[in-house]
């Protein structure tokens, strides 16, 4: 049984549909990622999962049951953490006892409270009594986490959880999102730009655009903005100056998304041993994984500041000598190309 | 300004001696005034809330409606009150002309609209990631607003602060509506107008000082309630 079920979801900010889901669905004990550029509707979906917006068209059920956002039941169940924490003016102990007070828990509070402050490496004795004022931004984040981590929810939703908080912020919070997960069973849905960090941690990585779910599963997107080439191509002007090419382009790609899957990129040292009928790009590659859930090898090579994303196979890899730093070319079919956005060629 | 010192002094011993005369008025003012800033209070701060918070269509409009009524005059509040509760008037039954009742309706009038204006003002200054923390903190639609007021809670005394200023330094409405009903419904501020009137400038100060006074009071206390 799906924990979430979305059915034709639509949500319009002033007129505008900013978010388009026609079928999506989260599983229980799940890690989900979302990842994509600003604007691609990550943080509206958290808002809708989180029940703290209602969808303009659509339904959404909870373990197969339909909810409504003042549905206080529900919204008991799951929690969010909006990327922008904003936290109650009145001290830390009672912004974080603040939900238990909801919930009419009183036993232990105390305790509690100490206990979630400590899962984000912060001490409740020099934190708890302090007003909302005193904390630097990653503490306020932090603080922030801990009234959502105090709540033992079944499902915690983080918007950008580690955006704009320092190093050790952005830890402590990746630390107490996992533990919430691998100690307590919580179901997480996390949006980040942290690709990484999701690709570390998740069970299923969804890429938004436009509104859009593109799929599931690890694909570089390149998000232009491309320039129309002849009838049918597109290119991508690249950060280092190369450029990207793309066939079966929309009419206007300008805005639209393209993406090329891991197994339609092929790795190369030299540049003479790239098939004829091959395009590519040179870049370095960045880092060699273990993905942890595939169990696969996983290069990521940076061209242009675009981060291309490679299974290699580990006996050519070690053949052939290719290392973190190396400079390396991916060698790609235009036509494999895949678009996504507002307009698709019929 | 011989006359202004020794008004001065002779204020101080009037409210030094317990002068009952000042002490009345006085008690007229604080009944009449608390009355009034209960009533606008009690209606005020909901409706400041659902014209701050929601968006419907023709709230621009009434937002614009309740900014007017800020400068409504307080003669013409006292004319339109009196014709109410006059015995010619539709509330004419209920006796309210020349009583504290009777004013407080006036000044509530008078209060209402700085409250609404304001803490419509104060709901939609907050930040817009209060409402999505509160919900994601599980607050349903009563713990939703009085989370909201809360968070707003210093922008709304400062509300309150302001019409309470408004309604103890009237005086229109406590003369049109009260008639000014020595040991009954004269006020600070109408005793003050009549007796700089008869000259009296003694008793004219001492009220006024009393006005400053409670003032501060209200200040002082405002003050410790922002501390908290």
């Amino acid at each position: 049984m799906s924990l979430y079920r979305l059915e034709n979801i639509e949500q319009r900010y002033g007129g505008k549909t900013v978010l388009s889901i026609p079928d999506w669905s989260v599983a229980e004990g799940t890690i989900t990622g979302l990842c994509g550029p600003n604007g691609s509707g990550k943080s509206t979906l958290l808002r809708l999962l989180g029940f703290t917006d209602s969808p303009a068209r659509g339904r959404i059920f909870f373990r197969d049951r339909a909810t409504d956002i003042y549905a206080g039941n529900l919204r008991k169940k799951a929690t969010l953490l909006p990327q922008e924490s904003y936290l109650l003016k009145r001290t830390v102990y009672r912004n974080i006892a603040y939900g238990l007070r909801i919930r009419g828990e009183k036993k232990n509070q105390r305790q509690r409270v100490a206990q979630a402050l400590s899962l984000v490496g912060l001490d409740a004795e020099s934190f708890a009594e302090r007003p909302w004022y005193a904390l630097s931004g990653g503490e306020a984040r932090r603080a922030a986490m801990a009234a959502r981590l105090v709540l033992n929810p079944e499902v915690l939703l983080l918007d950008e959880p580690t955006a704009g908080v320092d190093a050790q912020s952005a830890q402590m919070m990746k630390q107490a999102a996992a533990d919430a997960h691998f100690k307590n069973g919580v179901t997480l849905v996390i949006a980040s730009h942290d690709l990484q960090w999701l690709e570390d941690i998740c069970t299923d990585i969804f890429y938004m655009f436009d509104g859009k779910l593109l799929g599931k599963g690890t694909r570089t997107f390149i998000f232009g903005p491309w320039e129309k080439t002849g009838d049918n191509g597109a290119l991508c002007r690249l950060a280092d100056g190369q450029v990207f090419l793309a066939e079966n382009a929309p009419k206007d790609p300008a805005g639209a998304a393209a993406a090329i899957e891991p197994e339609e990129l092929s790795l190369h040292l030299e540049k003479q041993d790239i098939p004829p009928e091959k395009t590519a790009v040179k870049g370095i590659l960045v880092r060699l994984a273990l993905e942890k859930h595939s169990g696969r090898l996983r290069a990521s090579i940076s061209a242009g500041h675009t981060e291309f994303i490679v299974y290699p196979d580990p006996k050519s890899i070690h053949r052939k000598g290719f290392l973190p730093g190396s400079p390396v070319w991916l060698a790609y079919t235009p036509q494999k190309v895949k678009w996504f956005g507002k307009e698709r060629r019929p | 300004m011989d006359f202004i010192l020794q008004g001065l002094t002779e204020a101080f011993r009037l409210l030094l001696a317990g002068d009952e005369e000042t002490f009345s008025a006085v008690a007229a003012t604080l009944k009449v005034s608390c009355l009034s800033m209960a009533a606008s209070l009690a209606l005020g701060l909901p409706l400041g809330f659902l014209l701050g918070y929601l968006r419907f269509p023709g709230r621009r409009k009434i937002r614009m409606v309740v900014d007017t009524l800020l400068s409504l005059p307080t003669v013409f509040i006292g004319l339109m009150v009196y014709a109410f509760v006059s015995s010619r008037g539709p509330l004419g039954e209920m006796n309210l002309l020349f009583t504290l009742p009777g004013i407080a309706i006036g000044q509530t009038i008078l209060a209402l609209p700085i409250v609404i204006a304001l803490s419509a003002t104060a709901v939609e200054s907050l930040e817009a990631g209060l409402r999505t923390t509160l919900l994601s903190l599980g607050a349903g639609k009563y713990r939703l607003m009085t989370g909201i007021m809360w968070e707003a809670r210093h922008a709304i005394l400062a509300a309150a602060l302001t019409a309470y200023g408004r309604v103890m330094t009237e005086v229109g409405i406590s003369m049109m509506v009260g008639g000014n009903i020595k040991w009954h419904t004269r006020t600070i501020t109408t005793a003050i107008a009549l007796e700089t009137a008869k000259g009296k400038f003694a008793m004219g100060i001492a009220l006024g000082l009393v006005l400053l006074m409670i003032a501060f009071a209200v200040n002082a206390g405002v003050s410790f309630l922002r501390r908290k």
